[in-house]
């Protein structure tokens, strides 16, 4: 491998590690508070599946591309160190706007991973193979959520717009191809019209509205984040930096 | 207001050819919901081969006021179990002996 493509690789793999490691702790932010028990077991067992695929998107580039170790990437790196996109770090809000950012990102996912199952790096491939079982099961579950609360109530439609209002232009931001991944960035219009074509009808199916003159919110993926990201990282980084980094846990 | 919804009972199957079990109940809006959250609850650390789902107000039950005269004998009646063959104590005797 040559020094472009490496460049290209480690771009693309903060890209996918960075939002969902920054999307299951937004999502483990409601152990204990989801709207219904069994709702918390479950959302809490997606924010442990986020965290469990970050952990290999951030192994492979430990093992292969020379970078620091997992814990150290996600402890010990500032916000304009991470290249996630701006809608995995938003303030994790009302259930209706976890609900539809997680049916965002999940359809994302899903229309992303069709690509890199065969984009030619075989661990990627491998690891976007392994967790495509998991990632069916967080579709189903936030689109059964985004279905159903649509169009409940008065005040559960008022609520879902809004989230939709808001997650929208940061959900396009998904789409900003990370610096120097020639290859990712040539596939994310076809990758954002999948997306399209799948989330769509669905919102429609709900009652929701587009917001369809809304222009992408980006930077993300190159290290320009809100305010809450440098937030959410003192929450999360507080423990592990009381301690040495070379400390083991 | 109730806010938790409807409840469903839930039915467990381990292995194929077994029967369902009923393993506890969830709170959904709907079927299709419930059979979701149900795997959540009751599928992710056991085995499952299969789930099913059953509205709780579709479930016809005895109540605790009817158990006696439904499941208490009145006389005697352990002559008409197939435990009470003079066999199962010979069995056990044999069982326990080889302890």
């Amino acid at each position: 491998m040559n020094n472009t493509q490496n460049v290209a690789l480690i771009a693309r793999l903060f890209s996918l590690a960075d939002d969902e490691f920054l999307l299951g702790h937004r999502d483990s932010e409601w152990t204990g508070h989801a709207p219904l028990l069994e709702e918390d077991i479950a959302f809490s067992n997606i924010a442990q599946d986020e965290m469990g695929h970050a952990l290999m998107w951030y192994t492979i580039l430990h093992e292969r591309f020379d970078q620091p170790a997992p814990d150290r990437l996600a402890f010990w790196r500032a916000a304009d160190q991470f290249h996630n996109a701006t809608l995995v770090e938003l303030p994790r809000g009302d259930w209706a706007f976890t609900i539809v950012r997680q049916f965002l990102f999940d359809a994302y996912e899903q229309a992303r991973n069709d690509w890199l199952r065969r984009c030619g790096y075989a661990p990627i491939e491998d690891a976007a193979r392994k967790l495509a079982r998991e990632e069916i099961y967080h579709l189903m579950h936030s689109q059964g959520w985004v279905l159903r609360l649509g169009d409940a109530t008065e005040e559960s439609h008022r609520r879902m717009q809004a989230a939709l209002d808001l997650a929208w232009p940061h959900a396009l931001g998904l789409f900003e191809p990370p610096a120097g991944d020639e290859a990712f960035g040539a596939k994310l219009p076809e990758i954002q019209a999948a997306w399209r074509a799948a989330v769509e009808p669905r919102l429609v199916q709900a009652t929701l509205t587009i917001p369809g003159a809304a222009t992408a919110i980006g930077g993300g993926r190159l290290g320009a984040h809100t305010p809450h990201l440098a937030e959410l990282l003192t929450d999360l980084q507080k423990v592990a930096r009381l301690e040495a980094p070379e400390a083991v846990w | 207001m109730d806010t938790q919804l409807r409840t469903f009972e839930v039915f467990h199957q381990s292995k194929r050819g077994e029967p369902h079990v009923h393993v506890g109940a969830v709170h959904a809006p709907d079927a299709e919901l419930a059979l979701m959250l149900a795997r959540d609850q009751f599928a992710r650390r056991l085995d499952c081969t299969s789930l099913w789902v059953v509205p709780s107000d579709q479930i016809t039950a005895t109540t605790p006021a009817q158990a006696e005269a439904w499941f208490e004998p009145a006389t005697d009646k352990s002559y008409r179990e197939a435990a009470g063959f003079p066999m199962r104590d010979i069995i056990k005797k044999a069982e326990n002996w080889s302890k």
